[in-house]
């Protein structure tokens, strides 16, 4: 045998046999990086069922799906109607800014207005857009019943005690706010007239 | 690839601040092991590889696994049941448990044979006796890690086994109880026991890495031994150990690998042997398995424990069989290190091989009479070999060693 043919010869097999150890210990990277994800169960446990008559009127009830808050308001006549009028303090009314603030049920013109299937049952994400806070319940308009913690104009809805971000009563994010976003809206759908499945 | 990495600016602006390339050079490129090593030197490297391996997937396990012996929703317990989702829920859970169940008596498949091939080639000898005396630490820190992980499915066999064990310490005199009670935290095992036994899982490694780290420095000051078991004084009888025994440990590292994920992915039981069948039921404290015996790795010195009809006497008997290999280099002082050259030497630990296996049959085996009759034969030359050791050389004609390879 040559020198040389040798050379290349080793070269190959150095090269094929280093080549292939690679991929294999880079394949062995994928169970481990797949072991940290959610497992099956907390997969599983990713749809939450929740029988919206037990909210009353007016009343805001605060659960739990994929381990993250989620507020279900029961909306009165009174509080319907604050939905209207404030359309200039929004910076996305129609909840068009990213994917996560619509669903594929906000169908019509009142389900994008009220953000939800039911006009009085809000189901909505509880988590501020701005850093993660669950903002404050504060349903009706004015200052009668929170003081100057709110501005003057405040058309009724949520507000953020950690940095300060207003939402509307359909969860719209208010003009001055520091969260960019709506709440984001759910996945959800009702399964029964008075029962809700999210996710 | 080596040399090319050594040349870059990187490795020259760490070259300044570590002096990197100077420890690359005396311990591998420039490294001069023995050019006459055959297949049984592999096993140090694979030693150190499964180590790797068992730390690795032990932390991913540890991200699961939940030491408690609370009751469960199932009425099993927090414990027996974060195992169970390992295995049925968390993603490739069941591959990262089986190997470390596997890596476990993969670890001391590879020992054993590393030990073995110490033995027979007489690598305890001078000047390797403290080299000798870290790897038997090793071997005790591996033994206590075996047995701590065991406890943790938390299943009959886990529960079991830990009460025998930490009634051994029981036996012993005066301190006895209170050792026991020092080990368990309680009267029985039970939560607390868990508990500490997976903090202890989890420290245990770590000492392990430590002293592999000591154990190999000590090898690269003394040097290896070889099949001749003579000292070597000439440079052509050495070679540099990267590339020429990198590439022969990599070739190793396939082949262990091949035997290693046959048992991973088809066999990860190993018929009983690397997982006991009894440890999937939950432990149970008011009902003992019919038939109880310890891990493979484990059973030699099991056996010699019940060879002795008194329980002070056995615990002190096994105790022993592992203190006494501490003394080895002491014991033999045959001038002649390899068993090519010291012919009794060499039939008696060939004998002594086997012996430790029967003593692992015995010990795996429900105790018959006859079994029983054959574990003391065995536990008898088991002791008998290291004290023949002290009289082998004042008769033994040893065969001329060679003078170079």
């Amino acid at each position: 045998m040559t020198e040389k043919a040798n050379e290349s010869r080793r070269n190959f097999l150095y090269l094929a046999a280093g080549g292939l150890g690679g991929v294999a210990a880079a394949a062995t990277i994928v169970p481990f990086i797949g072991s940290m994800l959610p497992a099956a169960d907390t997969l599983a446990a990713s749809k939450t069922e929740y029988d919206v008559t037990t909210v009353a009127a007016g009343q805001l009830v605060v659960i739990l799906w994929q381990g993250k808050p989620v507020f279900i308001t029961n909306r009165t006549p009174e509080l319907l109607k604050e939905v209207d009028g404030h359309d200039d303090m929004l910076k996305d009314k129609d909840s068009k800014a990213i994917p996560e603030v619509s669903q594929p049920w906000m169908n019509d013109p009142d389900r994008v207005k009220y953000r939800s299937i039911k006009p009085e049952y809000l189901v909505v994400s509880a988590i501020c857009t701005h850093l993660g806070c669950i903002p404050g319940y504060k349903p009706t308009a004015g200052r009668k019943d929170w003081g100057d913690s709110v501005p003057a104009d405040w058309p009724g809805g949520w507000h953020c005690p950690c940095h300060g971000s207003k939402y509307d009563i359909s969860g719209r994010v208010i003009n001055g706010s520091p969260a960019p976003f709506n709440l984001h809206a759910l996945p959800y759908k009702y399964t029964s007239d008075t029962t809700v499945l999210i996710g | 690839m080596l040399n090319s990495m050594m040349k870059t600016k990187i490795f020259a602006w760490v070259d300044r601040r570590t002096d990197a390339g100077a420890i690359i050079k005396s311990q591998l490129t420039e490294y001069p092991a023995p050019k006459n090593l055959n297949y049984m030197w592999n096993f140090g490297s694979l030693a150190l590889l499964v180590l790797v391996l068992q730390i690795l997937t032990g932390v991913f396990l540890a991200m699961y696994y939940k030491p408690s012996a609370a009751v469960s929703y199932g009425q099993y317990t927090v414990a027996f049941d974060s195992v169970e989702r390992i295995m049925r829920d968390v993603n490739f859970g069941w591959l990262i448990r089986y190997m470390h169940a596997v890596g476990a008596s993969a670890f001391f498949v590879v020992v054993y044979m590393h030990i073995g091939r110490g033995l027979y080639y007489g690598s305890y000898k001078e000047p390797r006796e403290l080299l000798w005396i870290i790897g038997v630490v090793i071997l005790l820190i591996m033994q206590g890690a075996a047995f701590f992980g065991y406890l943790l499915p938390w299943g009959q066999m886990s529960f079991w086994g830990a009460t025998v064990i930490t009634n051994l310490f029981g036996a012993l005199p005066v301190i006895g109880e209170y050792l026991q009670q020092l080990l368990r935290g309680g009267f029985a095992v039970g939560d607390p026991t868990l508990n500490r036994f997976f903090s202890l899982h989890y420290l245990f490694p770590l000492l392990l890495a430590a002293i592999v780290g000591g154990h190999i420095h000590a090898l690269h000051v003394v040097h290896s031994n070889n099949p001749e078991g003579i000292d070597l004084t000439k440079e052509e009888e050495k070679i540099m150990f990267h590339p020429y025994y990198t590439v022969k440990d990599a070739f190793g590292v396939g082949v262990f690998l091949l035997f290693y994920c046959y048992f991973v992915f088809f066999n990860p039981h190993a018929w009983g042997y690397f997982i006991e069948v009894d440890n999937y039921v939950p432990a149970n404290a008011l009902s003992t398995p019919p038939h109880i015996a310890p891990v493979w790795y484990l059973t030699p010195w099991y056996t010699i424990l019940r060879s002795f009809p008194d329980k002070l006497v056995g615990v002190l008997a096994m105790g022993g069989s592992l203190a006494i290999l501490f003394a080895l280099p002491f014991l033999d002082r045959s001038k002649v290190r390899s068993a090519r050259y010291r012919p009794v030497f060499k039939q008696m630990v060939i004998l002594f091989f086997i012996d430790v296996i029967v003593l692992g049959y015995c010990g795996h085996e429900p105790p018959t009479p006859v079994l029983k009759l054959v574990g003391q034969v065995a536990t008898a030359y088991y002791f008998a070999f290291f004290f023949l050791l002290l009289i082998v050389p004042k008769f033994e004609k040893t065969k001329p060693v060679p003078e170079g390879i």
